[in-house]
């Protein structure tokens, strides 16, 4: 380990590089200010990089994402962190912030690294591919995902068996076992959470049979089979490799439900099922898509309009929540649900299902703050201290909120509440010290 | 023309249901349900009916017979608005319905009125022992009559009445034209069902509960054939003895497991428990336990100088005879196996003479 920290001063630190602290960060760019963004995983984009199409106008995600990404990666006023974790927050006084931050060692030298994958084909270690939510397989050293920012690869140490024939494929020569994590200090006037989300873990609820049943996966996972930098070029179920033809969504898995430890709408499982289902009678023209829902949530901007579409597409609706999915021999599965159209109990077969898990916090955005509290909503939200009128501000003055992280929100949400959170920000910079 | 009725609500709450009008119609509790089928699919279908406080659908309704609580619904409520027990409190309120006097409902609703009329029951026994001036042998001479003219009254004036009033509500009422055939083609089912509790094998985990409530009913009605007919106290065949202490054993032992799991709470089904569910269990444990006992102590010859164990358990008896098998939870063990065998009569009619 170095032996000093390294001490920058930056006038707003962003937490989270995905599409809302993406946003905030370039809102705060472009207006003159110098920003550092600090993201845990190998790349910035979020989750929004990661998907199909976004709904309701059925752009191409990655398409829109990725210019963005660039344009954050290439700004002279932001500096990325990756694959670094926030140790502790402390407010000293007002704009002054002294944030401490670790970066893990990525054992390969960011700045000397093409891309070129040698290292990827030489590496005799398989592991599953977290960046594909498990459908496929990455090697131990690899490169996130096609269109990672940065497009650097990295060494999955733990699964490393540390045989050193990557070190020899590589022309620049830049893997670097050696690595140490590096310490830094940011001195910074003010602070945006955009810690976003996670998603809901339907092994909670062993009656949808999710991790025992190969062909029920999330509907994260249908968004990867659906993307364009898709890990096959064509839908297929786990089991066997079929191209299914009778899809059901199963919705509010993990939300509106207080048995699965999760209350609250998620606001965007009804809106992406009912996406990914046009996008899959797109892509399997032939196939029956059933939607079991309780209520369909179509809400914003063109959201009713777009759901109509579906129906008129021919995607099936039925309403009742599923209760339980059985696996048969076949690999097919067994949906039991009430038709509460009829009162009647019924059976229905599909050859596979996407359960459409809800949204969940992340509660450690919190425990990052030292001297201050952060507090949190009831379900462990951030909480907006003036959600109606000032909804980026948080329990800390000069600590604004953007994104998922106050609560469930789709992509024109999240870029709304980032653009709330850099105004906020600028507003709070410009304040004469007191 | 059906209106909704708010307050029905209110009533059943005081039956012991609660929150059920958290209810979103999602359906989960009818899709985890082990016994609900693609007809009689419940409870969600009762928990609207209770909602929109349709009493008249509710009272022809067998669909709460059909269901022997494992709970699933409740646990795997979306809204926790507990549709398991909301089952519970409507046969609590079927029973409060069918039964002509109104005692029943009394009994359901109320701790009170238990208390109250369990220390009546009890006052009687000793003024009558009192005016005795305590003759054992007069007493149980009278106890032993008491139980049969006790059976035989509670049957033909509470139980028989009651079982035709039901008979009325869920069959002739809701215009269900059985032949007369069916009533002794299906009468199989009544006794199958009254003696094995079959039905409630197909919970799902419930071999354990089935078996232990099997094993009571059969060594409660052992019991009673024991002590009323072979006349126990004062038989001297070794058999007839020997089977009196085991079956009387079998009744407080399971009643004291039944105990424990309503103090404990650990399974759904008795988490909430009423006043009524508490005399039930406890009652038929200390019948259990001083019926043992006096025997003993007749077999030891020492029951003479604690006459007071007699006095008790007679007492415990007579309360058991004129409150808890008329009005109380003991009328379960008939309209669970008369509502299977109603259930059977009504679907033996063509679907369109039922509807009319």
């Amino acid at each position: 380990m170095q032996k000093e920290p390294i001490t920058l001063t930056y006038d707003a630190i962003v937490i989270g590089g995905g599409i809302a602290g993406g946003e905030a960060a370039l809102n705060l760019a472009n207006n003159g200010y110098k920003v550092v963004l600090v993201e845990s995983r190998l790349s910035v984009g979020g989750k929004m990089i990661m998907l199909s199409k976004v709904f309701p106008t059925l752009d191409c995600s990655a398409c829109i994402t990725t210019p963005k990404v660039s344009e954050i990666s290439r700004h002279p006023n932001i500096k990325i962190f990756t694959e670094s974790d926030i140790t502790s927050i402390d407010k000293l006084g007002e704009q002054s912030f002294v944030v401490k931050m670790t970066q893990r060692p990525r054992y390969v030298v960011a700045e000397d690294c093409t891309a070129c994958q040698l290292c990827e084909q030489a590496c005799p270690v398989i592991v599953k591919d977290q960046f594909q939510y498990g459908l496929v397989g990455r090697k131990a050293v690899y490169i996130p995902f096609s269109i990672a920012s940065p497009k650097v690869a990295a060494i999955d140490i733990d699964n490393c068996t540390l045989c050193g024939a990557c070190e020899k494929v590589c022309p620049p020569g830049c893997i670097d076992f050696t690595m140490k994590p590096k310490e830094y200090i940011f001195n910074v006037k003010t602070a945006i959470v955009a810690t976003g989300f996670r998603l809901y873990d339907p092994t909670n609820v062993p009656r949808y049979s999710y991790g025992t049943a190969k062909n029920v996966i999330t509907s994260i996972q249908m968004e990867r089979l659906l993307a364009p930098t898709r890990p096959f070029h064509t839908i297929l179920r786990s089991s066997d490799g079929k191209v299914p033809d009778k899809i059901a969504y199963v919705l509010c898995a993990g939300s509106r439900d207080d048995s699965m430890g999760n209350p609250i709408c998620s606001q965007i499982c009804c809106m992406y099922s009912i996406k990914q289902a046009q996008l899959l009678l797109g892509a399997l023209p032939m196939a029956d898509i059933t939607i079991y829902y309780i209520d369909i949530r179509a809400f914003g901007k063109g959201y009713d309009e777009f759901y109509e579409q579906a129906v008129s597409m021919g995607v099936r609706f039925v309403k009742g929540k599923i209760g339980k999915i059985t696996e048969k021999e076949n690999g097919n599965l067994t949906l039991r649900y009430e038709d509460v159209a009829t009162g009647k109990l019924k059976e229905a077969e599909h050859d596979m299902v996407v359960l459409s898990v809800g949204v969940k916090p992340n509660k450690e955005a919190a425990d990052l703050f030292k001297s201050h509290k952060l507090e949190l909503d009831g379900l462990s939200f951030v909480k907006q201290s003036d959600p109606l009128l000032s909804p980026a501000k948080t329990s800390i003055d000069g600590v604004f909120v953007a994104g998922a992280a106050t609560g469930p929100k789709d992509i024109p949400d999240s870029i709304l509440s980032a653009g709330a959170a850099s105004t906020e920000a600028i507003s709070y910079l410009n304040q004469k010290s007191q | 023309m059906s209106r909704i009725n708010t307050k029905f609500g209110k009533e059943l709450k005081r039956y012991g249901a609660v929150d059920f009008n958290k209810c979103y119609n999602c359906g989960t509790c009818t899709a985890v349900c082990s016994l609900s089928t693609g007809e009689d699919s419940f409870p969600r279908s009762m928990v609207r009916l209770s909602e929109t406080g349709d009493k008249k659908g509710v009272e022809s309704s067998l669909k709460p017979w059909l269901c022997y609580y494992c709970g699933d619904c409740s646990v795997n409520c979306p809204q926790t608005a507990d549709p398991g027990e909301l089952m519970m409190s409507l046969r609590r309120w079927l029973t409060a319905k069918y039964d002509w006097t109104g005692l029943s409902g009394l009994f359901h609703r109320s701790g009170l009125a238990n208390i109250i009329a369990m220390i009546l029951v009890a006052v009687g026994v000793i003024v009558y022992s009192f005016t005795q001036s305590f003759d054992q042998e007069g007493i149980m001479h009278f106890a032993h009559l008491f139980e049969m003219y006790a059976i035989a009254t509670v049957f033909a004036v509470i139980l028989l009445p009651n079982i035709i009033r039901m008979w009325y509500m869920t069959v002739v009422k809701p215009g269900y034209k059985v032949p007369f055939k069916a009533y002794y083609k299906s009468a199989g089912e009544l006794f199958v069902h009254m003696f094995t509790q079959k039905r409630s094998l197909g919970c799902d985990d419930n071999q354990a509960r089935w078996f232990a409530h099997f094993v009571l009913v059969i060594g409660y009605l052992t019991l009673l054939f024991t002590t009323v007919f072979l006349d126990w106290f004062s038989n001297e065949s070794i058999f007839v003895n020997l089977l009196g202490y085991a079956v009387s054993a079998v009744v407080f032992i399971v009643t004291f497991v039944f105990v424990l799991g309503r103090i404990k709470q650990k399974h759904q089904v008795s988490k909430k428990s009423r006043p009524s569910d508490w005399f039930f269990v406890i009652w038929l444990f200390l019948m259990g336990v001083t019926a043992f006992f006096v025997k003993v102590f007749i077999d030891l010859e020492i029951l003479e100088n604690n006459f007071w164990l007699f006095l008790l358990h007679f007492t415990i008896l007579v309360q058991w005879a004129v409150i808890i098998v008329p009005f109380g939870k003991w009328t379960h063990f008939l309209y669970r196996s008369f509502a299977m065998y109603f259930d059977k009569l009504r679907k033996s009619v063509p679907a369109e003479s039922a509807k009319k």
